[in-house]
Protein backbone atom coordinates (compact mmCIF):
# COMPACT_ATOMS: atom_id res chain seq x y z
CA UNK A 1 0.00 0.00 0.00
CA UNK A 2 1.65 3.27 -0.81
CA UNK A 3 1.76 6.62 1.05
CA UNK A 4 0.38 9.06 0.97
CA UNK A 5 3.58 11.30 -0.03
CA UNK A 6 4.43 8.37 -2.70
CA UNK A 7 1.03 8.74 -4.32
CA UNK A 8 1.15 12.19 -3.95
CA UNK A 9 4.45 12.64 -5.71
CA UNK A 10 3.54 9.89 -8.76
CA UNK A 11 0.62 11.52 -9.77
CA UNK A 12 2.94 15.30 -9.34
CA UNK A 13 0.36 16.85 -6.51
CA UNK A 14 0.89 17.64 -3.36
CA UNK A 15 -0.11 15.08 -0.18
CA UNK A 16 -3.01 18.33 0.33
CA UNK A 17 -4.17 18.10 -2.96
CA UNK A 18 -4.94 13.78 -2.36
CA UNK A 19 -6.61 14.92 1.27
CA UNK A 20 -8.63 17.68 -0.36
CA UNK A 21 -10.43 14.99 -2.97
CA UNK A 22 -10.09 12.09 -0.41
CA UNK A 23 -11.07 12.34 3.12
CA UNK A 24 -8.74 9.48 4.22
CA UNK A 25 -6.42 6.96 2.94
CA UNK A 26 -9.50 4.41 3.35
CA UNK A 27 -11.82 6.57 1.14
CA UNK A 28 -8.96 6.75 -1.69
CA UNK A 29 -8.49 2.46 -1.32
CA UNK A 30 -12.04 2.33 -1.97
CA UNK A 31 -11.94 4.74 -4.88
CA UNK A 32 -8.92 2.96 -6.63
CA UNK A 33 -11.01 -0.53 -6.17
CA UNK A 34 -13.95 1.27 -7.67
CA UNK A 35 -12.02 2.25 -10.32
CA UNK A 36 -9.80 -0.78 -11.02
CA UNK A 37 -13.53 -3.08 -10.85
CA UNK A 38 -14.74 -0.84 -13.59
CA UNK A 39 -11.65 -1.16 -15.91
CA UNK A 40 -11.62 -4.84 -15.33
CA UNK A 41 -15.17 -5.21 -16.65
CA UNK A 42 -14.48 -2.60 -19.49
CA UNK A 43 -11.45 -4.72 -20.60
CA UNK A 44 -12.60 -8.03 -20.01
CA UNK A 45 -16.34 -7.92 -22.10
CA UNK A 46 -17.56 -11.32 -22.11
CA UNK A 47 -16.51 -13.11 -25.36
CA UNK A 48 -17.38 -16.37 -27.29
CA UNK A 49 -20.64 -16.82 -25.15
CA UNK A 50 -22.67 -18.70 -27.70
CA UNK A 51 -19.28 -20.69 -28.56
CA UNK A 52 -18.74 -24.29 -28.70
CA UNK A 53 -17.42 -25.67 -25.15
CA UNK A 54 -13.95 -25.19 -26.33
CA UNK A 55 -14.30 -21.72 -27.50
CA UNK A 56 -16.23 -21.14 -24.12
CA UNK A 57 -13.71 -22.41 -21.98
CA UNK A 58 -10.39 -20.58 -23.87
CA UNK A 59 -12.44 -17.80 -23.77
CA UNK A 60 -13.52 -17.15 -20.09
CA UNK A 61 -9.83 -18.60 -19.10
CA UNK A 62 -7.69 -15.66 -21.01
CA UNK A 63 -10.01 -13.38 -20.07
CA UNK A 64 -9.86 -14.12 -16.38
CA UNK A 65 -6.33 -14.84 -16.39
CA UNK A 66 -5.25 -11.35 -18.08
CA UNK A 67 -7.83 -9.58 -15.16
CA UNK A 68 -5.61 -11.81 -12.40
CA UNK A 69 -2.51 -10.85 -13.91
CA UNK A 70 -3.27 -7.28 -13.87
CA UNK A 71 -5.35 -7.02 -10.75
CA UNK A 72 -3.50 -9.11 -8.26
CA UNK A 73 -1.48 -6.93 -6.74
CA UNK A 74 -4.78 -4.42 -6.07
CA UNK A 75 -6.28 -7.44 -5.01
CA UNK A 76 -3.88 -8.25 -2.29
CA UNK A 77 -3.92 -4.91 -0.89
CA UNK A 78 -7.89 -4.89 -1.13
CA UNK A 79 -8.05 -8.05 1.09
CA UNK A 80 -5.34 -6.93 3.59
CA UNK A 81 -7.20 -4.10 4.43
CA UNK A 82 -10.73 -5.39 4.05
CA UNK A 83 -10.78 -6.80 7.60
CA UNK A 84 -9.63 -3.18 8.77
CA UNK A 85 -12.02 -0.92 7.11
CA UNK A 86 -14.82 -0.15 9.48
CA UNK A 87 -17.04 0.90 6.73
CA UNK A 88 -16.80 -2.15 4.95
CA UNK A 89 -17.09 -0.49 1.51
CA UNK A 90 -13.16 -2.51 1.01
CA UNK A 91 -15.38 -5.87 1.80
CA UNK A 92 -18.08 -4.77 -0.11
CA UNK A 93 -16.00 -4.25 -3.03
CA UNK A 94 -14.71 -7.57 -2.39
CA UNK A 95 -18.09 -9.35 -2.59
CA UNK A 96 -18.82 -7.62 -5.57
CA UNK A 97 -15.48 -8.30 -7.93
CA UNK A 98 -16.47 -12.21 -6.51
CA UNK A 99 -19.92 -11.66 -7.84
CA UNK A 100 -18.45 -10.63 -10.97
CA UNK A 101 -16.46 -13.42 -11.46
CA UNK A 102 -19.14 -15.71 -10.62
CA UNK A 103 -21.62 -13.98 -12.60
CA UNK A 104 -19.10 -14.22 -16.03
CA UNK A 105 -18.91 -18.03 -15.23
CA UNK A 106 -22.63 -18.66 -15.11
CA UNK A 107 -23.44 -16.70 -18.85
CA UNK A 108 -19.82 -18.84 -19.94
CA UNK A 109 -21.36 -21.70 -19.13
CA UNK A 110 -24.81 -21.50 -19.11
CA UNK A 111 -25.43 -24.32 -21.21
CA UNK A 112 -23.68 -27.06 -18.91
CA UNK A 113 -25.23 -25.47 -15.65
CA UNK A 114 -28.33 -25.57 -16.66
CA UNK A 115 -28.64 -29.31 -16.81
CA UNK A 116 -27.95 -29.36 -13.25
CA UNK A 117 -30.43 -28.87 -10.56
CA UNK A 118 -30.21 -25.61 -8.36
CA UNK A 119 -28.04 -26.93 -5.38
CA UNK A 120 -25.60 -28.46 -7.50
CA UNK A 121 -25.28 -25.67 -9.65
CA UNK A 122 -24.24 -23.93 -6.70
CA UNK A 123 -21.84 -26.46 -5.41
CA UNK A 124 -20.10 -26.19 -8.64
CA UNK A 125 -19.75 -22.59 -8.68
CA UNK A 126 -18.20 -22.40 -5.29
CA UNK A 127 -15.77 -25.26 -6.83
CA UNK A 128 -15.11 -22.89 -10.21
CA UNK A 129 -14.75 -19.88 -7.92
CA UNK A 130 -12.07 -21.32 -5.91
CA UNK A 131 -10.48 -22.70 -8.76
CA UNK A 132 -10.05 -19.98 -11.00
CA UNK A 133 -9.43 -17.37 -7.33
CA UNK A 134 -6.52 -14.89 -8.11
CA UNK A 135 -4.38 -16.20 -5.43
CA UNK A 136 -4.45 -20.10 -7.19
CA UNK A 137 -3.27 -18.16 -10.80
CA UNK A 138 -0.56 -16.51 -8.58
CA UNK A 139 0.22 -19.60 -7.13
CA UNK A 140 0.72 -21.00 -10.94
CA UNK A 141 2.51 -18.00 -11.92
CA UNK A 142 4.91 -16.91 -9.23
CA UNK A 143 5.81 -20.50 -7.05
CA UNK A 144 5.36 -23.41 -9.62
CA UNK A 145 6.82 -21.22 -12.65
CA UNK A 146 4.31 -21.49 -15.06
CA UNK A 147 3.71 -19.51 -18.17
CA UNK A 148 0.90 -17.55 -18.73
CA UNK A 149 -0.47 -20.60 -21.65
CA UNK A 150 0.54 -23.30 -19.25
CA UNK A 151 -1.40 -21.62 -16.25
CA UNK A 152 -4.37 -21.47 -18.56
CA UNK A 153 -4.03 -25.14 -19.92
CA UNK A 154 -4.38 -25.97 -15.89
CA UNK A 155 -7.92 -24.53 -15.78
CA UNK A 156 -9.49 -25.45 -18.77
CA UNK A 157 -8.14 -28.96 -18.18
CA UNK A 158 -9.97 -28.55 -14.72
CA UNK A 159 -12.81 -26.96 -15.41
CA UNK A 160 -13.70 -28.96 -18.38
CA UNK A 161 -13.43 -31.86 -16.33
CA UNK A 162 -15.66 -29.97 -13.12
CA UNK A 163 -18.23 -29.19 -15.84
CA UNK A 164 -21.10 -31.56 -16.42
CA UNK A 165 -21.74 -32.94 -20.48
CA UNK A 166 -22.81 -30.23 -22.56
CA UNK A 167 -26.49 -30.74 -23.39
CA UNK A 168 -26.84 -31.91 -27.41
CA UNK A 169 -29.33 -29.35 -28.18
CA UNK A 170 -26.87 -26.89 -27.13
CA UNK A 171 -23.99 -28.18 -29.18
CA UNK A 172 -26.53 -28.45 -32.39
CA UNK A 173 -27.23 -24.80 -31.53
CA UNK A 174 -23.64 -23.13 -31.00
CA UNK A 175 -22.13 -25.46 -34.28
CA UNK A 176 -25.15 -24.13 -36.16
CA UNK B 1 40.61 -28.66 43.89
CA UNK B 2 36.86 -29.54 42.04
CA UNK B 3 36.99 -29.00 38.47
CA UNK B 4 34.03 -27.58 37.10
CA UNK B 5 32.76 -30.90 35.52
CA UNK B 6 33.31 -32.91 38.53
CA UNK B 7 30.29 -33.43 41.12
CA UNK B 8 30.84 -31.11 44.15
CA UNK B 9 29.91 -34.14 46.51
CA UNK B 10 31.19 -38.04 46.40
CA UNK B 11 28.76 -41.05 46.17
CA UNK B 12 26.39 -42.33 44.03
CA UNK B 13 23.67 -40.11 44.55
CA UNK B 14 26.20 -36.39 43.29
CA UNK B 15 25.83 -36.69 39.59
CA UNK B 16 21.57 -37.50 39.57
CA UNK B 17 21.11 -34.63 42.02
CA UNK B 18 23.16 -32.14 39.79
CA UNK B 19 21.81 -33.65 36.52
CA UNK B 20 18.68 -33.05 37.54
CA UNK B 21 18.77 -29.76 38.48
CA UNK B 22 19.82 -29.51 34.78
CA UNK B 23 17.08 -31.26 33.52
CA UNK B 24 14.90 -29.62 36.01
CA UNK B 25 16.17 -26.10 34.39
CA UNK B 26 15.73 -27.30 30.56
CA UNK B 27 12.25 -28.94 31.36
CA UNK B 28 11.23 -25.47 33.02
CA UNK B 29 13.07 -23.67 29.89
CA UNK B 30 11.20 -25.81 27.45
CA UNK B 31 7.59 -25.24 29.84
CA UNK B 32 8.45 -21.66 29.02
CA UNK B 33 8.75 -21.87 25.25
CA UNK B 34 5.76 -23.83 24.71
CA UNK B 35 3.47 -22.20 27.04
CA UNK B 36 5.04 -19.40 25.14
CA UNK B 37 3.85 -20.21 21.65
CA UNK B 38 0.66 -22.18 22.74
CA UNK B 39 -0.14 -18.19 23.88
CA UNK B 40 0.67 -17.02 20.46
CA UNK B 41 -1.65 -19.29 19.03
CA UNK B 42 -4.67 -18.66 21.52
CA UNK B 43 -4.52 -15.13 21.04
CA UNK B 44 -4.49 -15.47 17.49
CA UNK B 45 -7.67 -17.92 17.28
CA UNK B 46 -9.59 -15.29 19.37
CA UNK B 47 -8.46 -12.21 17.72
CA UNK B 48 -7.61 -13.16 13.74
CA UNK B 49 -5.11 -10.84 14.88
CA UNK B 50 -0.77 -11.17 15.12
CA UNK B 51 -0.41 -10.77 19.03
CA UNK B 52 2.09 -7.83 20.39
CA UNK B 53 5.08 -9.35 22.53
CA UNK B 54 2.66 -7.61 25.15
CA UNK B 55 -0.01 -9.29 24.98
CA UNK B 56 2.25 -12.88 24.49
CA UNK B 57 3.27 -12.38 27.54
CA UNK B 58 0.55 -11.64 29.93
CA UNK B 59 -1.81 -14.74 28.32
CA UNK B 60 1.67 -16.87 29.03
CA UNK B 61 2.30 -15.37 32.40
CA UNK B 62 5.43 -14.05 31.62
CA UNK B 63 7.58 -11.16 31.17
CA UNK B 64 8.48 -9.32 28.16
CA UNK B 65 11.91 -10.45 28.61
CA UNK B 66 11.43 -13.39 29.01
CA UNK B 67 10.11 -14.15 25.06
CA UNK B 68 13.30 -12.46 23.75
CA UNK B 69 15.33 -14.79 26.29
CA UNK B 70 13.71 -17.46 24.05
CA UNK B 71 12.89 -16.04 20.48
CA UNK B 72 15.43 -13.12 19.41
CA UNK B 73 12.43 -11.42 17.95
CA UNK B 74 8.75 -11.74 17.13
CA UNK B 75 9.71 -13.22 13.74
CA UNK B 76 11.66 -15.99 15.33
CA UNK B 77 8.86 -17.14 17.70
CA UNK B 78 6.89 -16.93 14.33
CA UNK B 79 8.96 -19.36 12.67
CA UNK B 80 8.72 -21.48 16.32
CA UNK B 81 4.75 -21.48 16.22
CA UNK B 82 4.81 -22.51 12.69
CA UNK B 83 6.80 -25.67 13.64
CA UNK B 84 4.70 -26.37 16.63
CA UNK B 85 1.89 -26.20 14.27
CA UNK B 86 3.24 -28.66 11.78
CA UNK B 87 4.23 -31.04 14.55
CA UNK B 88 0.29 -30.85 15.66
CA UNK B 89 -1.25 -31.28 12.35
CA UNK B 90 1.09 -34.03 11.30
CA UNK B 91 0.66 -35.99 14.63
CA UNK B 92 -3.34 -35.09 14.69
CA UNK B 93 -3.64 -35.97 10.89
CA UNK B 94 -2.76 -39.09 10.41
CA UNK B 95 -3.45 -41.39 6.76
CA UNK B 96 -6.65 -43.06 6.98
CA UNK B 97 -8.71 -44.93 4.30
CA UNK B 98 -5.40 -45.21 1.77
CA UNK B 99 -6.68 -48.63 0.54
CA UNK B 100 -10.73 -47.98 0.56
CA UNK B 101 -12.61 -47.35 -2.45
CA UNK B 102 -12.68 -44.05 -4.19
CA UNK B 103 -15.35 -42.52 -2.67
CA UNK B 104 -14.25 -43.43 1.24
CA UNK B 105 -11.02 -41.62 -0.13
CA UNK B 106 -12.70 -38.71 -1.05
CA UNK B 107 -14.66 -37.92 2.03
CA UNK B 108 -11.85 -39.25 4.29
CA UNK B 109 -9.43 -36.48 2.67
CA UNK B 110 -12.03 -33.87 2.75
CA UNK B 111 -12.95 -34.49 6.73
CA UNK B 112 -9.53 -34.10 7.54
CA UNK B 113 -8.76 -31.07 5.42
CA UNK B 114 -11.72 -29.49 6.67
CA UNK B 115 -11.07 -29.72 10.25
CA UNK B 116 -7.69 -28.89 9.56
CA UNK B 117 -8.52 -25.65 7.78
CA UNK B 118 -11.32 -24.97 11.05
CA UNK B 119 -8.59 -25.44 12.98
CA UNK B 120 -5.40 -23.65 11.85
CA UNK B 121 -7.17 -20.81 9.45
CA UNK B 122 -6.87 -17.77 11.47
CA UNK B 123 -3.25 -19.34 12.24
CA UNK B 124 -2.86 -19.63 8.30
CA UNK B 125 -3.72 -16.22 8.03
CA UNK B 126 -1.45 -14.64 10.34
CA UNK B 127 1.72 -16.53 9.71
CA UNK B 128 1.33 -16.14 6.06
CA UNK B 129 0.10 -12.55 5.69
CA UNK B 130 3.45 -10.69 6.03
CA UNK B 131 6.40 -13.04 4.91
CA UNK B 132 7.99 -10.44 2.85
CA UNK B 133 11.76 -10.31 5.98
CA UNK B 134 11.11 -13.83 6.57
CA UNK B 135 12.85 -16.43 4.07
CA UNK B 136 12.01 -19.15 7.27
CA UNK B 137 9.03 -18.67 7.68
CA UNK B 138 8.48 -18.22 3.94
CA UNK B 139 10.34 -21.76 3.46
CA UNK B 140 7.53 -23.09 6.10
CA UNK B 141 4.93 -22.08 4.37
CA UNK B 142 6.12 -23.46 1.32
CA UNK B 143 6.34 -26.72 3.42
CA UNK B 144 2.85 -26.97 4.87
CA UNK B 145 1.58 -26.37 0.91
CA UNK B 146 4.15 -29.17 -0.02
CA UNK B 147 2.53 -31.81 2.57
CA UNK B 148 -1.29 -31.08 1.68
CA UNK B 149 -0.11 -31.54 -1.84
CA UNK B 150 1.68 -35.08 -0.79
CA UNK B 151 -0.75 -36.03 1.30
CA UNK B 152 -3.66 -35.72 -1.75
CA UNK B 153 -1.16 -38.10 -4.25
CA UNK B 154 -0.83 -40.68 -1.63
CA UNK B 155 -4.69 -40.30 -1.11
CA UNK B 156 -5.78 -40.65 -5.02
CA UNK B 157 -2.57 -42.44 -6.38
CA UNK B 158 -4.93 -44.98 -7.94
CA UNK B 159 -6.72 -42.55 -10.06
CA UNK B 160 -3.76 -40.54 -10.51
CA UNK B 161 -1.68 -43.39 -11.90
CA UNK B 162 -3.51 -43.97 -14.63
CA UNK B 163 -3.11 -40.16 -16.31
CA UNK B 164 0.48 -39.18 -18.09
CA UNK B 165 2.64 -36.73 -15.95
CA UNK B 166 1.46 -33.23 -17.00
CA UNK B 167 -2.64 -34.28 -16.83
CA UNK B 168 -1.47 -35.46 -13.25
CA UNK B 169 0.88 -31.90 -12.68
CA UNK B 170 -2.83 -29.98 -13.68
CA UNK B 171 -4.89 -32.31 -11.90
CA UNK B 172 -2.68 -31.81 -8.42
CA UNK B 173 -2.79 -27.99 -9.57
CA UNK B 174 -6.61 -27.78 -9.49
CA UNK B 175 -6.86 -29.69 -6.15
CA UNK B 176 -4.61 -27.71 -4.57
CA UNK B 177 -6.24 -24.46 -5.46
CA UNK B 178 -9.62 -26.26 -4.82
CA UNK B 179 -8.42 -27.35 -1.38
CA UNK B 180 -6.70 -24.30 -0.31
CA UNK B 181 -7.48 -22.65 3.59
CA UNK B 182 -9.09 -19.57 1.82
CA UNK B 183 -10.81 -21.54 -0.38
CA UNK B 184 -12.44 -23.07 2.90
CA UNK B 185 -12.98 -19.98 4.43
CA UNK B 186 -14.73 -18.53 1.59
CA UNK B 187 -17.52 -21.58 2.01
CA UNK B 188 -18.28 -20.61 6.10
CA UNK B 189 -17.89 -17.32 5.86
CA UNK B 190 -18.72 -15.53 2.63
CA UNK B 191 -21.28 -18.41 1.37
CA UNK B 192 -22.22 -19.14 5.00
CA UNK B 193 -22.24 -23.10 4.27
CA UNK B 194 -21.98 -25.33 7.73
CA UNK B 195 -18.99 -28.13 7.83
CA UNK B 196 -21.06 -30.82 5.77
CA UNK B 197 -22.29 -28.46 3.23
CA UNK B 198 -19.09 -27.72 2.49
CA UNK B 199 -17.05 -30.80 2.55
CA UNK B 200 -20.39 -31.73 0.17
CA UNK B 201 -18.84 -29.25 -2.28
CA UNK B 202 -14.91 -30.57 -2.30
CA UNK B 203 -16.32 -34.39 -2.40
CA UNK B 204 -18.28 -33.66 -5.63
CA UNK B 205 -15.27 -31.58 -7.22
CA UNK B 206 -12.77 -33.79 -6.60
CA UNK B 207 -14.78 -36.59 -7.76
CA UNK B 208 -15.35 -34.81 -10.51
CA UNK B 209 -11.82 -33.75 -10.90
CA UNK B 210 -10.03 -36.94 -10.26
CA UNK B 211 -9.50 -39.41 -13.11
CA UNK B 212 -11.45 -42.73 -13.23
CA UNK B 213 -10.22 -45.54 -10.75
CA UNK B 214 -9.05 -47.83 -11.98
CA UNK B 215 -10.67 -51.63 -12.01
Amino acid sequence: MPTAVQIAERAGYSVRSIFERFPDLNALRVAATDYSLAQALALAPPRGADGDRETRLRSQVTTRAHTCERGIALWRVLLQFADQDETGQLKQRVARGRETTVGRMELMYRPELSSLPEAERHQLLIALEALTDMESWARMREQHGLSFDEACEVWIHAIDRLLPATPAAMKASAAA
Amino acid sequence: MTMPDTPILGGDGAAPARDGRIDGRRLRSERTRRLIIEAYIALVRETGQMPTAAQIAERAGYSVRSIFERFPDLTALRVAVTDHAIAEARASGALRDLDADRLTRIMSQVDQRGRGCERWLPLWRVLSSDLSDAPDLQQRIQMIRQLSVMRMEMMFRPELSTVADAVRKKTMLALEALMDFESWARMRELYGLSFEEASAVWVKAIDRLLPPTPA
